[in-house]
């Protein structure tokens, strides 16, 4: 078994107060819980931090702990033998156990001298960042889940499961999907927990989401939005030919209706959210002799004034 | 081996009742009665009005009570903090809403 330092996690001494580990536990959970902390490793710090409270505040669990000794964090040891008593774990073995999964049977074994009541399993929640087209087209992933679960004897054991799971398609940033009854099992004839899995949509190059919509920039020359034409453009469902109107302005929204994501099981207003590509007028960084001469000719003949409303708005 | 998933459910698309929705979030019954009373977690419209049928709860009633079962044994905040840590939550999310909207809206470069 490896030892983990609970007093390291939570920044004491080991002669700390009760109250000090209060303090302790609130201020890191404060600043690492995932669902106010924005640190790329805040689940885990989290973890750490709750797994050494659990202990640490319970007098009969800090006093089984403390007893111990002090070791190197990760350092394997072997556990006192009257623990396999204490923890009504029989003959367990320390290599396969987690200390943390030790310290939560303490109170768990208790329960079980009295009246067995069911224990539910522990519902998991994960991150699932996948791609637009994954989205719009539905996927498949692989989770590799290590689920807390408790073993026919009732001990607390970590079990790797591994699944394959189908996003269906329709999925947009921030959705959840559950997965009934694949979390931990449940003990006692408890219910199994579920499992959650938080959608996110990863950056594209091109596409942006906003619900199942989809906005995505589309450059055009200064003659192509004066005059008018049509573009191709990249779509999730493949690419489609745009109409740009003449005298279209840069950061008009041209809509392309039902080109956006699938919405879950259709929806109230259509199948597909729309796509709007957004307008902007790009100017070569480069220009030609032949090019510029043109220009010239252009600036020369031309009336049009885009700062006329300047002089109007100043009289 | 790996396992095939056959059900996979849409948050959004649960209809649950009160007694489920206690079960689902693991959330104590008088805590989540608490909850409800001071509006904090809403059950879904009905058409016909309240009396039409019972009360059913949906994909944010769900988010809202697993966040406060976390929160009411991570913190230890009682069902007064739960109700203002869900008020806020709630602010959060709407804020971050119309954040993504208006990126999503802005050309690359700009955001």
């Amino acid at each position: 078994m490896k030892f983990k330092d609970y007093y390291a996690a939570l920044g004491l001494e080991r002669g700390a107060s009760e109250e000090d580990i209060k303090k302790a536990y609130r201020r890191l959970a404060r600043k690492y819980h995932p669902d106010v902390s924005k640190e790329p490793d805040a689940e885990e710090q989290f973890k750490a931090v709750a797994e050494a409270y659990q202990t640490l505040k319970d007098p009969e669990k800090r006093t089984a702990y403390d007893q111990l000794g002090a070791h190197r964090p990760g350092e394997e040891f072997q556990p006192p033998p009257e623990w396999g008593t204490r923890f009504d774990a029989g003959a367990f073995s320390a290599e396969d156990l987690d200390l943390a999964d030790l310290f939560a049977q303490l109170h768990a074994g208790r329960g079980r001298a009295g009246a067995a009541r069911p224990m539910p399993g522990m519902d998991y929640e994960i991150a699932v960042p996948i791609t637009i087209e994954q989205a719009y087209h539905g996927t498949q992933i692989d989770l590799d889940l290590n689920l807390q679960e408790y073993d026919e004897q009732g001990r607390l054991r970590r079990v790797p499961q591994s699944f394959k799971a189908r996003i269906p398609r329709g999925a947009s940033d921030g959705q959840r999907l559950r997965v009934p009854g694949k979390g931990g099992k449940g003990a006692n004839g408890g219910r199994a927990g579920d499992l959650y899995l938080n959608i996110s949509l990863r950056p594209h190059q091109w596409y942006r989401a906003d619900g199942h919509d989809l906005y995505m920039d589309v450059p055009l020359a200064p003659w192509e939005a004066v005059l008018g034409t049509a573009v191709e453009v990249p779509t999730p469902g493949g690419p489609v030919r745009l109409r740009v109107p003449a005298g279209t302005r840069a950061g008009q929204h041209l809509r392309l209706p039902g080109r956006g994501l699938p919405r879950p099981r259709g929806g109230e207003h259509g199948s597909h959210g729309d796509l709007y590509g957004i307008v902007q007028i790009v100017v070569p960084g480069v220009v030609s002799d032949a090019d510029r001469a043109l220009y010239q000719q252009l600036a020369a003949s031309a009336s049009f004034d885009p700062r006329a409303h300047f002089v109007e708005g100043g009289r | 081996m790996r396992i095939e998933l056959s059900e996979v459910i849409w948050l959004e698309e649960h209809e649950l009742s009160r007694s489920e929705l206690a079960e689902l979030s693991g959330l104590p019954v008088p805590v989540l009665e608490d909850l409800i009373d001071a509006g904090a977690i809403e059950a879904r419209p009905q058409e016909g009005g309240p009396a039409a049928g019972a009360e059913r709860f949906g994909g944010a009633a769900i988010r809202a009570a697993r966040a406060a079962r976390r929160w009411m044994q991570d913190f230890e905040i009682d069902a007064r903090g739960l109700v203002l840590a869900l008020s806020l939550q709630g602010r959060v999310e709407r804020l971050e809403l119309q954040l993504r909207t208006l990126r999503a809206r802005l050309p690359n470069g700009v955001r």
